[in-house]
């Protein structure tokens, strides 16, 4: 790793907005770190909030390479989100109404391919027409994924929910029983602090490792997607899909591809989203979800999956934030309740200030290897673009 | 040169002026009609380009010239009448399958690509490259790299030739109008088209990258590929095209050389009395 063999050099080589990014993140690790150490804050919770991060993370990549990478105005995170979540759940819960009691990894395949027949559903009649009217109709499949499963009682146990759903690794050899075989652990960081690591501390271990998995072959598979031959199609259709036409490209084909993907990663933070809670209800398909998504896409900046990584983690912070603030008693109001009203002040600034994100791609996007030694960097970039090489 | 071939040559051009009759056409257009609502652009509209020619289509403001590459290249449905390119017929098809046919089209105004450098905006020219399936990503990446530092090489080459590869690593979209066009040009040529469509290639450019544009239009002639040009500056039309054809008011008025073209009355009662 550059970051620990020449950390000047990495540092030198970063844009402005990398570095600003990277302080950031550092500063706020920082601060959890202080958190963790003094016992502010608990570890199984902050691990729970590394699930969370984790989660919307995926969310964001799918819409990115949707919204990001294609221009495909999706208004259904929700629902695949929704389909994701119920789809493992009702094949893995001993509560389910239909199946049950399936290993979570037949949860997961069966979750991933309804996700990718819904996504194909709703992109054959809508994709060949104009970009709005993915747009619209996918505002309807948001809604009507939630009416079934509210109104399908015997299928989905409607506003009951789903409870009994067992933790991802149920079923596999050592991984399942992991965390009760785990000692439990006292440990002093400081003097004056404890902190007790049991069960469910190593519970919550295993699902991080799960996100982190599932987060880490996501960003690979569109890291290498958006610097490929494929990614730069998506990313002319985005920007004028009739010269992609002319060119000999089969635009619905690509857009297709592009959206089931997305629809696949949505899909996958669902599937977690259930073996995290262990619980779930309609209430998980509220459209608030999408919106959230949409800000984390639109702040991290648009196409650029390290910013899709950013604006989820930020997402999380801003809703867990909120709840966090309302433990300071000084504060004279229910802070939660404006968490939403935060987040349009916090895009409406984004806007003035700065229309293309925080981290929009950096670098131009050419196949690994293929360039192998970076020019002169041009005075001004695409986007303060930097060429050959890199992440984005 | 002897004089019997000076003597063929001689008739073989007499030939050609005094009957269009064509031996090698790459693109035939039958009877082509289309209209949006109650105007009629596209009015029966019949010609056919030769292989190896530099074809020029000319007409007043609104004579349908545009339409007419849209109807041909596929981003139209004709309400009636055939196209075939290279003896195939593909009234109806996609552009993409169009394309498959060998030809390709630029459009009246530049199209820009955000966020992409000229060489990154040159590279999605190349057709059917193995790393646009999604697949070969994962299970043949070697291949994928290999036709990527191809194409690289072939769109330097080419923006080199173009005398623009000073521009390959700056933003797509900060370049001038001209350079833009020079830009298409050399991206439309990376797919390798047979017949090439270029929809008035000279507008906006400055004298100087005119000349350049239909110097480098002269010299992917000679090494094979077809246009059929729409332009609107006359002088740039006259000296590259042969023949020309004139459009007005959706159907075909004449076709002939240059110079026929330019004396003849009814080309020049459209162009005065045509739309403005
Ligand atoms: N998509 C369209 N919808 C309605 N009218 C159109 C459309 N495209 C072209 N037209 C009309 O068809 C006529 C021919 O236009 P066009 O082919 O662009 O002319 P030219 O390129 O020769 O200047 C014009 O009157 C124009 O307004
Ligand atoms: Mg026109």
């Amino acid at each position: 790793m550059r970051v620990l063999s020449d950390p000047k050099g990495y540092w030198a080589d970063l844009t402005r907005s990398e570095q600003g990014v990277v302080a950031f993140i550092v500063a706020f690790a920082g601060l959890l770190l202080v958190g963790l150490l003094t016992g502010a804050l608990a570890p199984t919770y902050f691990l729970y909030l590394v699930g969370l991060a984790g989660m919307y993370a995926l969310l964001s990549f799918g819409l990115n390479s949707q919204w990001g990478f294609t221009g495909l105005i999706n208004f259904s995170v929700a629902a695949f989100f929704g389909i994701g979540a119920y789809g493992t759940a009702l094949m893995s819960a001993s509560s389910s109404p239909i199946a049950g009691d399936l290993l979570p990894i037949v949860g997961l395949v069966v979750a991933l391919v309804v996700a990718a027949l819904l996504a194909l559903a709703i992109g054959i009649p809508t994709l060949r027409l104009r970009a709005d009217y993915l747009a619209i109709a996918s505002l309807g499949l948001a809604e009507v994924v939630r009416l079934v499963v509210l109104n399908e009682r015997q299928f989905t146990n409607g506003s009951a929910g789903v409870r009994g759903i067992p933790p991802f690794f149920e079923g596999f050899p050592v991984l399942a029983d992991l965390p009760q075989m785990m000692p439990g652990l006292a440990i002093r960081p400081l003097p004056g602090t404890t902190i007790v690591l049991e069960t469910p501390f190593w519970g919550a271990l295993l699902n991080v490792v799960v996100v982190l998995g599932f987060v880490g072959v996501s960003y690979a598979v569109l890291r290498r997607a958006h610097r490929s031959p494929w990614g730069r199609v998506l990313r002319t259709i985005r920007s004028d899909e009739d010269l992609a036409r002319a060119l000999g490209k089969n635009t619905y084909g690509f857009k297709m591809q592009s959206f089931v993907l997305g629809s696949l990663i949505m899909a996958l933070a669902g599937v977690f989203y259930a073996h995290l809670n262990l619980f779930v209800s309609p209430g998980d398909l509220d459209p608030v979800t999408t919106f959230y998504v949409w800000v984390a896409v639109i702040l991290g900046g648009s196409g650029s999956n390290r910013g899709a990584l950013f604006g989820g983690f930020v997402i999380v912070g801003i809703r867990e934030g909120t709840r966090f603030l309302n433990e300071f008693a000084w504060i004279p109001i229910d802070v939660a309740p404006l968490r939403l009203l935060l987040i349009g002040v916090l895009i409406v600034v984004l806007m003035r200030y700065r229309p293309q994100g925080v981290l929009p791609p950096q670098r131009e996007l050419i196949w690994p290897k293929v360039v192998d030694e970076a020019p002169d960097r041009p005075d001004s970039g695409v986007r303060e673009a930097k060429v050959g090489g890199g992440d984005d | 040169m002897t004089d019997a071939d000076a003597t063929a040559a001689d008739a073989a051009a007499t030939d050609v002026a005094a009957d269009q009759s064509k031996d090698d056409v790459v693109l035939r257009v039958e009877d082509l009609q289309k209209s949006f609502g109650a105007l009629t652009a596209t009015d029966h509209a019949t010609f056919e380009v030769e292989r190896g020619t530099i074809t020029g289509l000319i007409g007043p403001n609104g004579a349908g010239k545009s339409t007419l590459f849209n109807l041909v290249s596929g981003f139209y449905e004709p309400d009636g009448g055939r196209v075939e390119v290279n003896g195939t017929e593909v009234t109806g098809m996609e552009p993409y399958e169009i394309a498959d046919h060998g030809l390709i089209r630029t459009f009246q105004t530049p199209r820009k690509l955000e966020g992409m450098t000229v060489r990154e905006a040159m590279l999605v020219g190349p057709r059917k490259q193995p790393g646009e399936s999604f697949l070969n990503l994962f299970f043949r990446p070697g291949d994928v790299g290999e036709h990527e530092a191809a194409n690289l090489a072939d769109a330097e080459r080419i923006l080199e030739e173009f005398e623009i590869d000073h521009l390959a690593t700056q933003p797509a979209t900060k370049i001038s109008g001209g350079q833009m066009k020079l830009v298409e040009l050399a991206r439309a040529m990376l797919a390798e088209p047979e017949l090439l469509l270029l929809d008035e290639p000279a507008a906006g450019v400055n004298p100087t990258l005119r000349n350049k544009l239909a110097e480098q239009i002269r010299r992917l002639n000679e090494q094979g590929t077809t246009f059929l040009l729409i332009e609107h500056d006359m002088d740039f039309v006259m000296k590259l095209a042969d023949p020309v054809i004139v459009l007005d008011q959706g159907s075909v008025l004449m076709e002939g050389t240059p110079q026929e073209v330019q004396t003849d009355e009814r080309v020049i009662d459209a162009y005065l009395g045509g739309s403005p």
